[in-house]
Order: C-alpha cells, then sequence, then structure tokens
C-alpha cells in the first residue's frame, strides 16, 4: 500500500490515469453538445444557409468540469484510497493482551474492546497467534489463533474491583506456565496498584511490552459519611487535570417503592485538584430511602456507593411505664436509652397509639405492664407487620400478673411472679456477671466487659421453649434477653430496667453494641472487625464493573472481619451484604487513599488509547462520480431544453398528489344527522327490509315532498327511510308504514320507542297495499301482519274517518281517500263519544288532538311515486280517471302532512263559514 | 377551441365592436349578382331600407334614436344596399399555422380563423356575400353563412404549407388572403397574378409568430416545421439570425411588391398583439377608404 498524504492507495498506479484528464478536457471541448429539436414553421426560410464557422458550439465549461471531476473521482475510486491506513506492526512471534479488566476501565470498556480488536485483527493477518490475560481474574493465557480469540476478545467484562497483590502474584504465576517468547500489549486502566512493577518485570521477560492507557482520569465516589445532618459525598479522580463539574446522584425508591432519582448535588474540580466533596441536605425520611449514590455519566462501579444501615436513621418509639418522677433524670427508665440512641436514631415520644401509625422501626417499652386492649391488638399488628418490640423489665413488670400463667403474646416468656434481687443487703449472693454469648445468638462476638453487674431482674419460667428463646444470660444460666419471633417481627425483653437501677448494664458500653446488634440503632461509624466479629454476612446484590448492581446469586457468605477488612476480590465482591435486619456495604472506592494514576518505566511505550479505523475511501468516489454524471445528465437536458419546464411539472405533480386516494372522511356523527334532520322538516318511511316495497315509498314521499313543495308552504327536505331498531324517530312528523308480509317484528326495545313517539304527537300511517283484493280488517297476509305488528303498539279505538273528520278539509276537501286503489275504508282515531252535530253545524266539534295511526290500504306511495325525472312511476287507474285518481291521491297526501303540522286547526268552528262558503252552500 | 360554436361566438364578439362593413363596390357594373333587395329598391337616391329591431351585435351608435323614441324597442334603421359586394376568404389552414412559441400565445391558426370569421360577420352583418375562395363554399349572404363559414374554417389542411386557392374565382369580387406566406411564394404569386388579371383587389394578411420575426434561437439546434417535412440543422443558430431576417423581410418585400403591382394591400399581423388591430387594418382595408 502506498500512502500519500495520509491516505494509502492499493492500486497507486491507476492514479496516472488522472495525466489523462487534460486530454479528456479538449475531447469533451470538441464535441457539441445534443442539437435542440424545435417547431420552426420558418425554417423554410432558413433552407440553405450554412454555418458560417467550422468550429462547433462549445460546451459549457462548468459542464465540462463536471464531467472531469466525475471521471477524476472514478479514477480515484478505482485506485482504492484508504483513509488511515494502518502500518501493520513489525512483530512476530505470539500476542498476549493484557487487561487490567478492573471498574476503572469501565467506562472505556468499549474502545479498548475495540482496539483489542484490531490488534487481534493485525495479529491474524501477519500470521501471529493471540492470547490474552485478565488481571482481575487471572488464568493461563492461551495462545491460539487470532480469528479464534476474536470472539473471546469481544466477550471480555471488566470486574467490580481493583486489582490486588494477591492477584498480581496469581496473574505472574500463570504466565510462568507460557513458554517461548511473546510480545504484550497491556491495556491499562490508568489506576495504580501494588505488585504491578513485578508484573511488568515479569512481562519483559517474555518480550516487548507496549502499554495503551488513557489520559483521562478515573473517577471515584467514596462511601457518604455524615456531617452535622448532612450526606457528604468525596468524589476522586486519579490525576489533576482540567476543571471538571461532577453531579452525584441519589438514587433510592419513592414511597410507593418505585425506583426513581431522590436528589442530587454539584461539586466542581478546580485543575489540579483531585478531591471534592458534594453535600447533601436530606431530611431522613428520604436518607433512609436512598439505596446509592453515584456519579452522573461515569459507568464503571467506582462511581457507584451503595448506602447501607450506616446511612438510616432508625425511628425508635419511646414509652415508659413511669414518668411521673418528674425531675429525677437519671432514673428515668428512658434516661440510658435516650443517651444510646439519640446520635444515631430518631426519638418518638408521646402515646403509643398515636406512635404507631408513624410506623417506627422500633418501639420501645420500658417497664410497661398493661395496654390497653386497642394498644395490645395494634402492637401486635405493628410487630407481625415487621416491627420490633423491644421491651426492658421494671418493677412494674415483675409485680403485675402479665404473662404469669401463659404466655402473653407479646411477651417472649413467661414471667415468675415478683422476680429476683441477687447481691443486695439482703441476699446472699453475689451481683451477677453476664455469661460470654452464645454462638447463636446475635450478640456472639461482642466482649463482655467484666464490670457489668445485674442486681435484679425477672426471672423466665423454665419452659421446653425458652432454651431457643434466651440470646444472653447470666453466669448462672438465667436469662437475661429474651428474644421471640412474631409474624415478620419480633419481641426483645430485657430482663433488667432501662435505668441503672436493677444492673449496670445500660451504663457499658457492651449496652450500646447490643442495641445496634439488634438493630435497634445503627452504628454511628463504620463496623469494623472487632464489631463483627461472630456474625456471618450473606451478599444481598453485588456490583458489576459497569456499576450496575445485580442479584447476587448462590455467592457464599462472609464471615464478619473478613467483609470489614479484607480487600475486595472474586471472594470478596463489592456489593450490600446482610445479616439478620442489618446490612452493610462494601463500596469499590473505600479508606482514605484514592490510588494514583499508574506511572510507566520510561523504557516502556506508553500509548493512548486511539483507535483509527481504515476506511475505504472508493466506494465513496465512486457514489460521488455516479452522482456526478447524474447531475451532468440534468445539465444537459437542461442545456438541450428537454427538462420538463417547471410550470408543466408543478401542476402534474400537483395532479398526481391529488389523485393520491384520499383519507377516508370522518362518517358523520348521529349529532351531524339529528341537526340535519331537525333543520328541516322530513317525511319518513318505516324500511321493511324488501327493497321494492321501500324503493316505492321513498320514491313516493319523494313525490309528495314536491307536490307538498309546491302547493303549500311547507317545504319538506328528501324523505328518509327509517330503521326501527337502530334510528331516533321523533324527527319526523309522520312515518309511513308499508306493510309487507314479509317484514320482520320489531323488537321490544323499537316498540317502546314507537309508543313514545306515538304518545309525543307522531303519527305513523299503516298501509296494507291490498285494498284492490281485500277490504279492511280482511284475511289478507297484509293484514294479518299489520295486526301482528299493531298489537303491540298504544293504538286508541279507531273507526272508519267519518265524512266530517279534519282530514277531509284540512288543506283540500276530499270525501275520499284513493291511493292506488280506490279501497273505502281508512280508519282514524275514534271520535270521543261525546261528541255531536249541533244543528245547524256541518262538523261535529273534534278539537283535540291528531289522530296517531292513520290505517288504509290504498298503496298511496304507489300513487305518489315519481321518478327523478318528474314521471310517475306507477300506473293509477285508466286515462284521464287514473289522473284524477293520482291527484286526488296526492291532495290526501297533502292533507294528512297539513293534519299532522297543523293538528286541529282546520276543524276550529272560525274556518266553518268560509269552508261553507267553498262547499257552496 | 376547435369548435365552431366557440369560434363562432368569438368571432361574433370581435365584430361586435365595429360597425358594419359597407364593402366599397367599384366596378358596379358587371359584378352585380342581383339580390333580392335588388328588384324591392323603391327608388333611385334613396338609401334608407327598413328599421329594424335592434339586435345582439348592433352598436348603440346603430340605434336610430327618432323611431325608437316613439317606442319601447330600440330599433336600427338599416339602408338600402346599393350594392352586394362578393367577398372572398382564404385562411391558411396548413400544419404551418399551426405553430405558437409559448402557451401564452394563440396559434397563428386560431388568430387567422378569428379574424377571418370576425371579417365575414361584418361583412354579412353589412349585407355582402362572403365566400371561401375556391369551391367549397361560393358566396353566399345570411347569417347562416357565418355558421358554414365558421365549420369550414375549423378544417385542419394536412399540408405543412397550403397555398392560396386560386380557382373559380369571381372576377370582380374582393378577396382576403390570412397566412403567413411563409409558403411557396411563386403559388401567392400566381394566385395574385389571376386575381388581378380577374379584376379581383383584396388584401393579404400575414400572421406570424413573435418568434418567426426575432428567432431568438442559438445553439446546436435542428429546425423542424410542423408537419415534419422541412427540417434544417444548425450548429450555431444564433448565428443565422440576421440572415433569417434578412430573409424574412426579402420575403415581405417580394410580397409588398406584388400587392403594389395587382392594387392589393399587404398586412402584418403578430400573434402577441390584439386581434382587434388587425380587423380595424383589414376593414380600412377592404372599405378602401385609404385608396
Amino acid at each position: 500500500m502506498t500512502v500519500l498524504g495520509g491516505i494509502g492507495f492499493t492500486a497507486p498506479w491507476l492514479l496516472l490515469a488522472l495525466l489523462a484528464l487534460p486530454v479528456l478536457w479538449l475531447i469533451l471541448r470538441a464535441v457539441p453538445p445534443a442539437p435542440v429539436r424545435r417547431l420552426f414553421p420558418g425554417v423554410v426560410l432558413l433552407l440553405g444557409l450554412r454555418d458560417d464557422e467550422s468550429i462547433t458550439d462549445r460546451t459549457p465549461w462548468w459542464l465540462l468540469l463536471l464531467r472531469i471531476i466525475a471521471v477524476a473521482a472514478v479514477i480515484v475510486g478505482l485506485a482504492g484510497p484508504v483513509l488511515n491506513p494502518q502500518q501493520g506492526s513489525t512483530g512476530k512471534g505470539p500476542l498476549l493482551l493484557v487487561f487490567d479488566a478492573s471498574w476503572a476501565g469501565a467506562p472505556q470498556w468499549d474502545e479498548k474492546l475495540e482496539f483489542a480488536d484490531l490488534q487481534v485483527t493485525e495479529a491474524g493477518r501477519s500470521g501471529r497467534t493471540v492470547g490474552f490475560l485478565r488481571l482481575t481474574a487471572p488464568q493461563a493465557p492461551v495462545f491460539q489463533a487470532a480469528d479464534v480469540q476474536q470472539g473471546a476478545v469481544a466477550g471480555l467484562q471488566p470486574e467490580a474491583w481493583q486489582v490486588s497483590a494477591p492477584l498480581a502474584q496469581q496473574a505472574i504465576s500463570a504466565l510462568a506456565g507460557a513458554s517461548g517468547s511473546f510480545d504484550t500489549v497491556w491495556l491499562s486502566d490508568g489506576l495504580d496498584y501494588p505488585g504491578r512493577d513485578d508484573l511488568l518485570t515479569a512481562l519483559q521477560q517474555y518480550g516487548d511490552v507496549r502499554v495503551i492507557q488513557s489520559p483521562f482520569p478515573v473517577y471515584g465516589l467514596m462511601p457518604p459519611r455524615i456531617e452535622d445532618g448532612s450526606v457528604l459525598l468525596t468524589v476522586h479522580r486519579s490525576s489533576g487535570v482540567g476543571p471538571r463539574r461532577m453531579t452525584v446522584l441519589a438514587q433510592g425508591r419513592d414511597p410507593s417503592g418505585t425506583a426513581r432519582l431522590l436528589a442530587s448535588a454539584n461539586a466542581v474540580f478546580a485543575p489540579g485538584e483531585t478531591e471534592i466533596e458534594a453535600t447533601l441536605d436530606l431530611p431522613s425520611e428520604l436518607r433512609a430511602r436512598i439505596t446509592r449514590f453515584e456519579l452522573q455519566g461515569q459507568r464503571s462501579a467506582g462511581a457507584v456507593t451503595i448506602a447501607d444501615d450506616g446511612l438510616r436513621r432508625r425511628e425508635v418509639a419511646l414509652v415508659a411505664g413511669r414518668v411521673d418522677r418528674e425531675g429525677l433524670e437519671l432514673l428515668s427508665p428512658l434516661h440510658y436509652l435516650e443517651q444510646a440512641l439519640q446520635p444515631t436514631a430518631d426519638l418518638l415520644t408521646g402515646p403509643l397509639m398515636e406512635m404507631l401509625p408513624a410506623n417506627p422501626d422500633v418501639v420501645v417499652l420500658a417497664d410497661v405492664a398493661n395496654l390497653s386492649a386497642a394498644e395490645d391488638e395494634a402492637l401486635a399488628d405493628w410487630i407481625t407487620g415487621g416491627g420490633l418490640l423491644l421491651r426492658f423489665a421494671g418493677p412494674r413488670l415483675a409485680s403485675s400478673e402479665m404473662s404469669r400463667e401463659t404466655e402473653h403474646r407479646l411477651m417472649p416468656v413467661r414471667l415468675r411472679a415478683g422476680g429476683r434481687t441477687v447481691g443486695g443487703a439482703m441476699s446472699w449472693g453475689e451481683p451477677k456477671a453476664l455469661a460470654p454469648f452464645d454462638k447463636d445468638s446475635p450478640f456472639h462476638g461482642l466482649s463482655v466487659p467484666s464490670e457489668v453487674r445485674v442486681t435484679a431482674q425477672v426471672m423466665a419460667q423454665p419452659d421446653p421453649t425458652l432454651a431457643d428463646r434466651v440470646i444472653a444470660s447470666l453466669n448462672d444460666g438465667t436469662p437475661l434477653v429474651t428474644r421471640k419471633p412474631l409474624g415478620q417481627g419480633q419481641i426483645v425483653l430485657f430482663h433488667v430496667t432501662a435505668n441503672a437501677e436493677w444492673s449496670s448494664l445500660p451504663l457499658s458500653g457492651l449496652f450500646v453494641e447490643m442495641l445496634e446488634r439488634l438493630a435497634v440503632s445503627s452504628a454511628a461509624k463504620r463496623p469494623d472487625a472487632s464489631d463483627l466479629a461472630g456474625t456471618t454476612w450473606m451478599p444481598e446484590q453485588v456490583l458489576t464493573g459497569f456499576g450496575a448492581l445485580t442479584d447476587a446469586g448462590n455467592l457464599p457468605g462472609v464471615e464478619g472481619p473478613d467483609l470489614a477488612n479484607a480487600p475486595l476480590g472474586p471472594e470478596l465482591q463489592p456489593g450490600l451484604y446482610a445479616s439478620e435486619d442489618r446490612h452493610l456495604a462494601r463500596n469499590v472506592v473505600e479508606g482514605d487513599a484514592f490510588p494514583g494514576a499508574a506511572d510507566w518505566p520510561a523504557d516502556v511505550p506508553v500509548e493512548g488509547l486511539t483507535v483509527s479505523r481504515e476506511t475505504d475511501l472508493g466506494g465513496l468516489l465512486l457514489s460521488l462520480a455516479i452522482l456526478l454524471l447524474a447531475m451532468d445528465v440534468i445539465a444537459s437536458l437542461w442545456i438541450a431544453g428537454r427538462l420538463i419546464p417547471v410550470r408543466t411539472a408543478v401542476p402534474a405533480l400537483i395532479a398526481a398528489l391529488l389523485l393520491l386516494p384520499p383519507a377516508p372522511g370522518a362518517a358523520q356523527s348521529g349529532d351531524d344527522i339529528a341537526t340535519a334532520l331537525t333543520s328541516e322538516l322530513a317525511l319518513a318511511h318505516v324500511l321493511t327490509g324488501n327493497s321494492a316495497v321501500d324503493d316505492i315509498a321513498q320514491a313516493g314521499l319523494q313525490g309528495l315532498s314536491d307536490t307538498l313543495f309546491f302547493r303549500t308552504s311547507v317545504e319538506p327536505a328528501n324523505p328518509a327511510g327509517v330503521d326501527l331498531e337502530r334510528d331516533e324517530l321523533a324527527f319526523f312528523p309522520l312515518l309511513y308504514w308499508p306493510i309487507s308480509a314479509d317484514q320482520p317484528i320489531p323488537s321490544d326495545e323499537a316498540y317502546s320507542r314507537l309508543n313514545a313517539y306515538l304518545r309525543s304527537g307522531g303519527m305513523i300511517v299503516f298501509d296494507t297495499r291490498d285494498a284492490d283484493i281485500a277490504g279492511f280488517g280482511g284475511a289478507s297476509p297484509n293484514g294479518r301482519k299489520l295486526r301482528a305488528l299493531a298489537a303491540p303498539l298504544d293504538i286508541p279505538p279507531l273507526e272508519p274517518v267519518p265524512p266530517d273528520h279534519v282530514l277531509t278539509r284540512t288543506f283540500y276537501l276530499l270525501q275520499d281517500f284513493p291511493g292506488r286503489h280506490t279501497g273505502r275504508d281508512v280508519w282514524v282515531e275514534a271520535a270521543p263519544p261525546d261528541a255531536e252535530q249541533i244543528e245547524g253545524m256541518p262538523f261535529r266539534n273534534l278539537n283535540d288532538g291528531v289522530t296517531p295511526v292513520v290505517i288504509g290500504g290504498n298503496d298511496w306511495a304507489a300513487a305518489w311515486a315519481t321518478a327523478p325525472d318528474g314521471r310517475a312511476m306507477l300506473p293509477v287507474g285508466r286515462g284521464f280517471t287514473g289522473e284524477r285518481q293520482r291527484e286526488l291521491a296526492f291532495r290526501f297526501g297533502v292533507n294528512l302532512v297539513m293534519h299532522v303540522l297543523t293538528g286541529n286547526y282546520k276543524s276550529d268552528q272560525v274556518h266553518v263559514p268560509a269552508l261553507l262558503d267553498r262547499l257552496g252552500q | 377551441m376547435n369548435e365552431p360554436v366557440t369560434l363562432r361566438t368569438r368571432a361574433e364578439i370581435e365584430a361586435g365592436r365595429l360597425p358594419p362593413l359597407l364593402a366599397r363596390a367599384e366596378r358596379l357594373a358587371g359584378t352585380v349578382l342581383l339580390g333580392e333587395h335588388g328588384r324591392r329598391r323603391a327608388g333611385l337616391g334613396d338609401d334608407f331600407w327598413q328599421y329594424r329591431p335592434a339586435r345582439e351585435g348592433d352598436s348603440r351608435r346603430m340605434i336610430d334614436h327618432r323611431r325608437s323614441a316613439r317606442g319601447d324597442i330600440q330599433f336600427v334603421r338599416e339602408r338600402e344596399w346599393q350594392i352586394a359586394q362578393t367577398v372572398m376568404l382564404w385562411v391558411d389552414q396548413g400544419a404551418s399555422m399551426r405553430f405558437a412559441s409559448s402557451a401564452d400565445l394563440p396559434e397563428k391558426i386560431e388568430r387567422a380563423r378569428l379574424i377571418g370569421l370576425a371579417m365575414a360577420i361584418l361583412l354579412v352583418r353589412g349585407g355582402e356575400r362572403v365566400g371561401l375562395t375556391g369551391t367549397a363554399l361560393p358566396p353566399r349572404r345570411g347569417n347562416a353563412q357565418v355558421l358554414q363559414l365558421a365549420e369550414m374554417l375549423t378544417r385542419d389542411d394536412e399540408h405543412d404549407y397550403a397555398s392560396p386557392e386560386h380557382r373559380a374565382m369571381i372576377p370582380h369580387a374582393r378577396a382576403i388572403f390570412v397566412s403567413d406566406f411563409l409558403n411557396d411564394i411563386d403559388e401567392v404569386e400566381l394566385a395574385l397574378t389571376k386575381a388581378a388579371d380577374r379584376g379581383i383587389r383584396g388584401a393579404l394578411l400575414q400572421i406570424l409568430d413573435p418568434t418567426e420575426e426575432s428567432f431568438p434561437y442559438h445553439g446546436r439546434t435542428i429546425f423542424r416545421s410542423v408537419g415534419g417535412t422541412v427540417t434544417h440543422e444548425t450548429l450555431k443558430a444564433g448565428e443565422l439570425r440576421t440572415r433569417y431576417r434578412d430573409r424574412l423581410a426579402e420575403r415581405r418585400d417580394r410580397l409588398q411588391s406584388l400587392c403594389r403591382a395587382t392594387g392589393w394591400q399587404l398586412g402584418k399581423h403578430h400573434t402577441s398583439e390584439p386581434a382587434q388591430s388587425a380587423l380595424i387594418w383589414l376593414y380600412h382595408a377592404l372599405d378602401g377608404s385609404r385608396r
């Protein structure tokens, strides 16, 4: 590969073709552009005209330039240009990749892997075998072919701990098995650690060592400290470079248990500074919910610190039996408890029933014997839910009958009456000392001060369960502290008082330590090895190298002293450890000193972690050439005048867009339909399901509507077909219901609506359409169907239209009501029985109401039916009489609609003279 | 636009702007084909013929207010024609006329038909007999002839360059030739000389597209006639401009001299100009007022 100006060429000789470009320029210049073809009637005048010059028109220079660049791009592209050409390393023999693989490298782990991948690829090109060694989990390296190792290298992960001296020794011993010589590429994480020099020396024995180390500092977050109520978090970095702003995030759970960001604090590194502090002021309620702190934007275990009990302040409710001894502070049953708990816990005092809803972690009952039933119940519930009830004995408890005969549920043991006093003036024995703690006891490992003496105690009844429940006893074997689980919580009884009356225990440091072990109080400072002696801690969650908390799985437990002191490693992974109710975290960055940046001897080459991938430019250039040639096509067309003019193209484009299928319009909502129907009057017919009948009904109502429009001031809109099951009827004054024998009976719901429609003033015109073959009420199929249909309807008594019915004179004066047939019987609501014709008056006074139904069989719709072009659709009668019959049918329709709309208006006697005049009487 | 009805309507609109044209009958004797009104002539010197109700297309100045004031209807006073002049039209319908250099301009043939028919309407309204040259549509009077003319004028000629029809010319009539006159000049000359031999006088109206006048082309171009029969390729169209325009001027000079020799008149019209100007020119040319 030849490198010219930072770009390598795989086929550099092809570049000589660039020399031909000027020639191409001349050639292209001489070739005229394609001719423009034009329509021109005046061409006859041009015939015979010769061009003056033999030199032709030239291609425009910019078009030439475009083509030259395109050709040049092709030539250069074919020459195989490569950006950042990798000059292969000269080494021979196997290659060992050494990873620190600690948390410190996690933020740049991807770059490290990419670099390693590059090294492996390169080694593969020169036929070298490759092995790798992770110093945080050293195993003897196996040298294999590069392509075999490529996948293995890509799967490497950083560990959450730092390389320690023992691990370095392990690594050296793992190397001992390797034979021959090899070169080493050491991907350092940038932090110093013990044993690194030895390892370097060991590696240099085998061959050259190159160190790859990022120049960026490593950041670490120390566990929180609590000072004056605020949380202090120290942020370290390995080298003091320029200023840097760090944000510390406090992650935890909100009251509903959802993980979220609870607080954040900023701290700014001044240039050269390697250590700063961020301060978080949090209410203890919030503080107790924090699960971990982390540095924003740093993806490593060192940037995470897990919060444990050290951050929690427990809430302890103190309840004392005797509160009447005002002023005698030192004798107060709660004095020593308060002193012991004050630094590390939030104390609640007050009535028990008021404190329990605050859900304290611990309730201390100091010499409380009698609880009310409600208190008893509430306390038992609270314990069952996980509370710790800590009871102290005292004179009241000793003298009470509580838990005497049977074990009280809030007492761990039964008590003997009266208790005992030892070593007093009136007793024989010596005051008793404490026996060493059992292995099973939560106090195991605490040293017992010799000066603690117990002079009085309450005595436990020797029950079968007693032995299990004793967690501390006096040296004569009598129980001093007993414990009983209840639900998820527990009850602990100190058989002495909480003050110094019965024993010197509250005066000793052991008392505080015992409270800590019971998780009544959390330690003010981190427990050391002696504090944790005798305890075993199970890992609950462990950190990955990237700082994520994962379930610990089945990792083995850790002895307390080891947890406190042992260096982190595969056996003691950083994470959260639990023992009984206590939680302790081991964090990655701990202690006072943060490791500095790794310094390498002058003879070891140290390189930055810059990866510059080879980039093949050939494809890019060839694409550029194609693009330029496409532009050349457009430009040539433009010069030749062949481009579609914008004026043509734009409307065509718009038309094409318009031709796209339009989005389906939103279906008309029910409100819209209602608005349309109510804004104008519309007649309606019932859809029978028989399309022939429905079409005739529709056309008939259309014809009637047109007639109304032409002859009266009623101007209906287009008639509507009504589906009784779905449609609202209230919009229509008149419902034409043609009866066909095969139509379905409407549902009950439809009938209820039909009845409501009739009661609210609607009119239904039933038309059996069979007056030609059957009289009304006859046994024709339609007649039977009508009876079936109308049975559920709320129809008043009917009668044939009387001659003085208002229907005969609402608009036209009519005597009979023909449709397509001329049946006589049309039935309407019967007149009230008291209506009588007054002498001299042509009409009875029938002033009330519109008949809700009109029943007939004259097939009116067929007579009204009008085609869209105005022709009658069906013949009526013969000749002129037929037309007269149709006219009368229309008149009946007009009268019908008028009757519906005007009610009994025309039956008012006011109109009688005019009507008489028209009747010629 | 080829619809006869549309053309008729637009031509009526054009014609409505001019008073009826009284063609001058110079050669009274011999050319007179007696029409019906000639027989009814009441007396010499009295040129009043009749009052007729005003129709659409009549201009206001034609209204006889003295007569109209006696009733609610407006009347037009028509004079008796002393002579019915015969006018023959030739509108070039060749393919070369179907050309417009841009979408904003009408095709030459459209403009030619419009002007020709407008002229015919004017003449018919004035009582003249109008027809086409040749035997296709002999001269007649009346509005029906206008309809016939409109129909005949919408028939495209397949030939690339049409030549004036010089057969069956009625002696001593008048003639209007509307064309671009890019066709064979000898044919035009033949037609004009034949017409002059028969005592026919008239006007030539040359209708050109603006680009045919200015020749705004350059670069390598293949020019093609509309019918595709004639092509000419040039490498530098811009170089041809002056020579083309020289040739165009030369052709117009030839036409001009022909006209001068035969007593015709030559007019020039560009499709970018309003049709009215050409109509007015024709009106004056036939009216003979510029004799």
